[in-house]
């Protein structure tokens, strides 16, 4: 309300700043050229009377100089009665006053609308610190935490609290400090251990680096079922080139993966990878189990097929429902897999259009494409 | 505050400044005093909404509010406050807004202090300010709006080019603004003029003040462009011939040129054609400044902001105004009346060879900045035209003008005595000689123009003090008359005579600076020391230091030369934590007028840091002699010749009768 | 003499220094400019030694080496060829393997590149213009893309 209040104010006094100077009545004869130029041919004179009168010039010189301005005093006095009167003068202030009247608040106003975002508050960032947290303003969630850290360095669960978050959307340099923080203060435990490991392994673009593997190693000594390690420690013996190694890791998790754990898709991509097959139990989500039976008894080509049908059914589905974060993502690693680079980008595209306001959905994708290899 | 605010406050602007185009050149048509008079409000108001504008995106940027794209994107929370307020206008949006507000400023100052002005003229001036200030608007509201706002909001911005992270670059553009934009008055003033069909003599006297005043800050924003490069950039170089630096130089010969020229017209009703081409120019090359710069189609280090859309719109407002005024000028120039005439050797004539090779040296400029562009839009090949063709040119063109300098003043008007001028600076001709003499002795060898160049230098120096003590007629008139004469002397003497000063003081830093600079390139180990111009210097220590938003890595250097001790530099390599960049903060330290400069390299494998060191003589001077061109400048403009002239128009009888009318007021 | 003679000899004489100036400009033109080259168009052309170049392209990785605190040598590749390039000076801040470079010297006998002076591009946005362009042509780097 105030705002509109003052952009009224503002706007009336554009127009007073037309009408006041119309206020003054009819014809007011505007200072002629000519006066003007008189004026300053007289200072000439006085001033070369002046120079004279102290001998900075000669008589002879100021006597020419005086005879100049003298000439173009004759000249402008010719001018000053030409200057006509005016006439006509009411209807076109009228004219005037009605084009600032309308035009004004249409021009400033309609642009405005067009342009400007009335309803949204200035944010300045220091009361955004202060007010009660926002739960959809992430990035001020983070600063909170980190004010906070910054005055309790010691404060493990802080850390941990933060470094997900991090991760999220997509700073893993930072989700991987604070890993290795909370490791630090909390001691390890397998959920610390792959969270450092996943961050640095983003960090590095999707390598499994040698830090990185010795997280997950972490983690599997404090529990050594951990699923999300044994997948990438199975990564990671892939992308040394030990795909038997590889196989028996992701077969040996794949077994003891519950058939509706929603990482069951991705194993079985990193599975079809690698060369192997996916062990029973077969998965409720991602790859239905009449599929994955009618997949072991096909020729490798016609598996690539039926996966290529698999895929298509995913985004056929998430052409229509894309709120699925996972699935897009489960969608640009398949592409990837099968080895369609454009259509992994495209999906990560589209992935992107669909979360546009999400900043810790476009985090994971774009850690993913990063993962991938697909650029930005 | 609401950014919001600020943003209706630009658009309204630009509604603003739609009429103030309008309106008072309307009224100056029809003979309307009270439309004219619409104008001088619109004026003051445009100024008013748009420092409002600006204030807000100031506010923004202090209180760190990332709702504000711009905030975002240049700003972060972390930095010094300072750093904050300058970020304002340390990028393209909000450098194009600072821009306009310079612009609606010079409107309302000549609507405030135009009171003399003749009433047509001055409505015919603030309208063509309004129209540059709408096409302005305009472009900023459509390709480049400081005020987009972002939602969600950032918890943090993404820093400020570390680079620009400097006191030097903050003061730096609104000063050179100040100049560029203050040119646009002298060439609303030519539009005006052209408009109306008559240029006289006084119109000189109106337009001098403003030529003035955007000259004298132009000269303080190169000079300060100048100094910020040197020691920023690490490279001790104090001018690269960089076409954002072409860009400034361009308008700033023009501009010159039109300070000389317009005394010619105001005195002797003369040259008036070509003045009214150099206010057009010197606006028009300022427009093509902002062109270079703004539409990146130069690569160049101030290349902060590239958008081709941005490129075309301002090419269209260049090509508007630009061809809009030059037809203007084609279409009426050949009506204007005919002055006074001359010799060749006159005041004027000097003044003539003065324009000429002024313009010269701004077309040599302006040819070698677009030679690579028209080259490669012709036949796709891409070349540099180097520091070596602009030394070349300028310098060639730029000798003579010096030499010719002293010699100006001393000439009478209309017809000239060459033999008696050169009399009178026979002392200035012997101080030349003399330390062209010394510099020869000192530097024993070595390159011969440098001795000659520093003669010059001292010629022209002498010889503006040589002008004064001429006219207060020293040695011709007994002492008491010649003090009071020279009390008696106008400002505008000692202005012109210390700016010219100050074009010696200058020129003498250039020459000592580019003919005995000595550089050294070593890498130093911590104990180590190099010799360089005659001092020794030894690395002290290597230390880390933490600043709020870097890391620095110092290096502390003692200096001794003869065994004598002079004091430490610390210079630094320097990480901007935010972006990972480095940059090279130089150590220097100012013995007299001289230099020595210390910048750091890469820490090398075995230890130890590569180290650059420059000895710098007399490189002060350069901007010490621009400080003092400006002062001139400042000093004439307080001349009350520039101050006044017609009595304020008769408004209503009741208003108080003004008992000097119609006498010069004063 | 006469006002017609007068006004003739002001604006000859100014048409005269007119000239002298137009002359100077074009003989300095002639002698000062600097062509833009990438290590491919060198390699194709056969660039003579000794002339004058700007060398543009990126900063082969691993390839720099400090043979002491300030002679360095590197390699600038656009993907097509490579060019060895040796300076003697220090190496601008954002100078990196990896980045964009433009060197501005002449081509040794050897057929090395001598540069005198080094720039690097000026901050993470900007590659320098040339470089871009050249590149683009290569196909190695795309509009958008941070670093190839």
């Amino acid at each position: 309300m105030l705002l509109w209040i003052a952009f009224s104010l503002m706007t009336a006094a554009a127009i007073l700043a037309v009408l006041w100077p119309l206020r003054t009545g009819a014809a007011t004869r505007a200072a002629g050229t000519a006066d003007a130029d008189l004026a300053v041919y007289r200072d000439q004179l006085a001033e070369i009377a002046r120079d004279r009168a102290t001998g900075l010039i000669g008589t002879a010189e100021g006597e020419a100089a005086r005879a100049e301005v003298a000439r173009r005093i004759l000249r402008a006095t010719a001018e000053i009665g030409q200057e006509g009167a005016v006439s006509g003068g009411d209807r076109r202030r009228r004219l005037v006053a009605a084009i600032a009247l309308v035009g004004v608040p249409l021009l400033a106003g309609g642009l405005y609308l067009w342009l400007g975002s009335p309803l949204y508050p200035p944010q300045p960032l220091a009361q955004r610190l202060e007010a009660q947290p926002n739960p959809s303003d992430i990035a001020i969630l983070i600063r909170k935490v980190e004010t906070h850290l910054e005055a309790n360095p010691d404060d493990g669960r802080g850390y941990e609290v933060v470094a997900p978050i991090y991760a999220r959307i997509g700073r893993f340099d930072d989700a991987a400090r604070a890993w290795a923080n909370a490791i630090r203060l909390l001691g390890p435990s397998a959920v610390r251990e792959t969270g450092l490991g996943e961050a640095l392994m983003a960090q590095a673009g999707g390598v499994v680096t040698g830090a990185a593997k010795s997280a997950f190693e972490a983690a599997l000594a404090a529990d050594p079922k951990d699923p999300k390690a044994r997948y990438f420690l199975g990564l990671a013996a892939e992308q040394d080139g030990r795909n038997a190694q590889a196989a028996a890791i992701w077969s040996a998790l794949a077994a003891d993966t519950p058939a509706d754990a929603p990482w069951r898709g991705l194993l079985g991509d990193a599975l079809a990878r690698v060369g192997a097959e996916m062990p029973a139990p077969a998965a409720a989500s991602g790859p239905g189990a009449a599929d994955v039976a009618a997949a072991e008894s096909l020729t490798p080509a016609q598996r690539q097929q039926m996966i290529r049908g698999m895929v298509e059914r995913l985004e056929a589905r998430l052409a229509e429902q894309g709120d699925d974060i996972d699935g897009w993502l489960r969608l640009m690693r398949a592409w990837s897999v099968l080895g369609d680079g454009a259509k992994a980008k495209s999906a990560a595209g589209q992935a992107r259009q669909h979360f546009a306001g999400d900043t810790a959905a476009l985090g994971r994708i774009d850690a993913l494409a990063r993962e991938l290899g697909l650029g930005s | 505050m609401n950014p919001e605010i600020g943003h209706y406050a630009l658009v309204l602007s630009l509604a603003v400044a739609i009429l103030m185009t309008v309106i008072p050149i309307w009224g100056a048509r029809a003979g309307d005093a009270a439309l004219m008079k619409v104008g001088t409000t619109l004026a003051l108001v445009l100024a008013g909404f748009v420092g409002l504008s600006f204030a807000t995106l100031v506010v923004a940027y202090v209180q760190s509010d990332f709702s504000v794209l711009n905030v975002v994107e240049n700003s972060h929370s972390a930095k010094p406050l300072l750093y904050r307020i300058t970020g304002t206008w340390g990028n393209h949006e909000g450098s194009m807004l600072l821009w306009v507000l310079v612009l609606a400023i010079f409107a309302a100052l000549v609507a405030l202090f135009g009171n003399n002005l003749p009433a047509r003229l001055k409505a015919n001036v603030l309208g063509v300010q309004g129209s540059v200030a709408t096409a302005f608007l305009l472009f900023i509201l459509l390709t480049s709006n400081p005020f987009t706002r972002v939602i969600p909001p950032p918890a943090e911005g993404q820093d400020l080019n570390p680079i620009l992270q400097d006191i030097g670059l903050a003061i730096h553009p609104p000063l050179l603004y100040l100049g560029y934009v203050g040119f646009s008055i002298t060439f609303a003033f030519a539009v005006a003029a052209l408009i109306e069909g008559r240029i006289d003599a006084t119109w000189a006297r109106w337009v001098r003040p403003w030529a003035l005043t955007a000259w004298a800050f132009l000269t303080l924003g190169i000079a300060m462009g100048s100094y910020w490069a040197y020691y920023e950039l690490g490279w001790g170089g104090w001018w690269f011939w960089d076409p954002v630096e072409n860009a400034s130089l361009m308008p700033w010969f023009a501009g010159t040129a039109l300070i000389h020229s317009a005394v010619v017209m105001e005195k002797r009703d003369a040259l008036k054609v070509w003045t009214v081409l150099l206010a057009i120019l010197a606006f028009s090359l300022s427009l093509l400044g902002t062109f270079l710069v703004r539409s990146g189609v130069l690569t160049s280090v101030h290349a902060f902001a590239t958008d081709p859309s941005r490129g075309v719109f301002i090419l269209a407002i260049l090509v508007f105004f630009i061809g809009g005024s030059l037809a203007l000028y084609a279409l009426r120039a050949p009506m204007l009346r005919q002055g006074g005439l001359f010799a060749p050797v006159s005041r004027e004539g000097a003044l003539v060879l003065n324009n000429l090779l002024l313009t010269a040296a701004a077309a040599a400029v302006l040819v070698g900045t677009l030679y690579p562009l028209a080259l490669e839009a012709l036949d796709g090949s891409k070349i540099t035209v180097g520091p070596p063709y602009f030394n070349l040119t300028v310098g060639a063109l730029m000798l003579p003008v010096a030499f010719a300098m002293p010699f100006g003043p001393l000439l009478a008007w209309k017809r000239g005595d060459l033999i008696g001028a050169s009399q009178r600076l026979m002392a200035a001709f012997g101080a030349g000689i003399v330390i062209a003499a010394l510099a020869a002795y000192a530097q024993g060898g070595g390159p011969v123009l440098a001795p000659f160049g520093m003669g010059l230098a001292a010629f022209v120096v002498i010889g503006a003090v040589a002008e004064v003590i001429e006219r207060a007629g020293f040695g011709r008139v007994p002492r008491a008359t010649a003090f009071a004469r020279l009390r008696g002397l106008p400002r505008a003497v000692f202005g012109g005579a210390l700016a010219h000063a100050g074009v010696g003081v200058c020129l003498f830093g250039i020459i000592a600076e580019t003919s005995w600079n000595a550089e050294r390139i070593a890498g130093v180990k911590v104990g180590g020391s190099f010799e360089v111009g005659g001092y020794e210097l030894t690395l002290d220590r290597l230390e880390p230091r933490n600043g709020p938003n870097y890391r620095d890595l110092v290096g502390v250097f003692s200096v001794r030369r003869g065994g004598v001790e002079h004091g430490t530099i610390e210079s630094a390599k320097r990480l901007f934590t935010a972006r990972n960049m480095p940059t090279t903060e130089s150590g220097i330290r100012t013995m007299g007028f001289s230099q020595l400069y210390v910048s750091l390299g890469d820490e090398l494998p075995g230890g130890g840091v590569g180290v650059r060191a420059y000895w710098k003589p007399f490189v002060t001077l350069i901007w010490i002699g621009s400080i003092i061109m400006a002062l001139g400048g400042a000093l004439s403009l307080s001349d009350r010749r520039l101050r006044v002239g017609a009595p304020k128009p008769a408004k209503k009888p009741k208003v108080k009768p003004d008992p000097a009318s119609p006498v010069p007021a004063e | 003499m006469t006002r017609k003679g007068r006004r003739l000899l002001v604006i000859s004489c100014a048409l005269g220094m007119l000239g002298i100036a137009a002359g100077l400009v074009l003989f300095a033109l002639n002698d000062t400019i600097v062509f833009f080259r990438t290590p491919s168009e060198i390699a194709a052309e056969g660039t003579r030694p000794g002339t004058r170049l700007r060398l543009g392209g990126l900063v082969k990785d691993g390839s720099v080496a400090h043979t002491d605190g300030t002679h360095v040598r590197f390699v600038v590749t656009d993907h097509g060829a490579d060019m060895s390039v040796a300076y003697v000076g220090l190496l601008p801040d954002l100078f990196r393997e990896g980045q964009g470079v433009i060197a501005e010297g002449v081509i040794a006998p050897d057929g090395s590149f001598a540069a005198d002076s080094v720039l690097a591009k000026h901050d993470e946005n900007y590659m320098p213009k040339e470089v871009a362009e050249a590149l683009k042509k290569q196909g190695v780097w795309k509009e958008g893309e941070a670093t190839p």
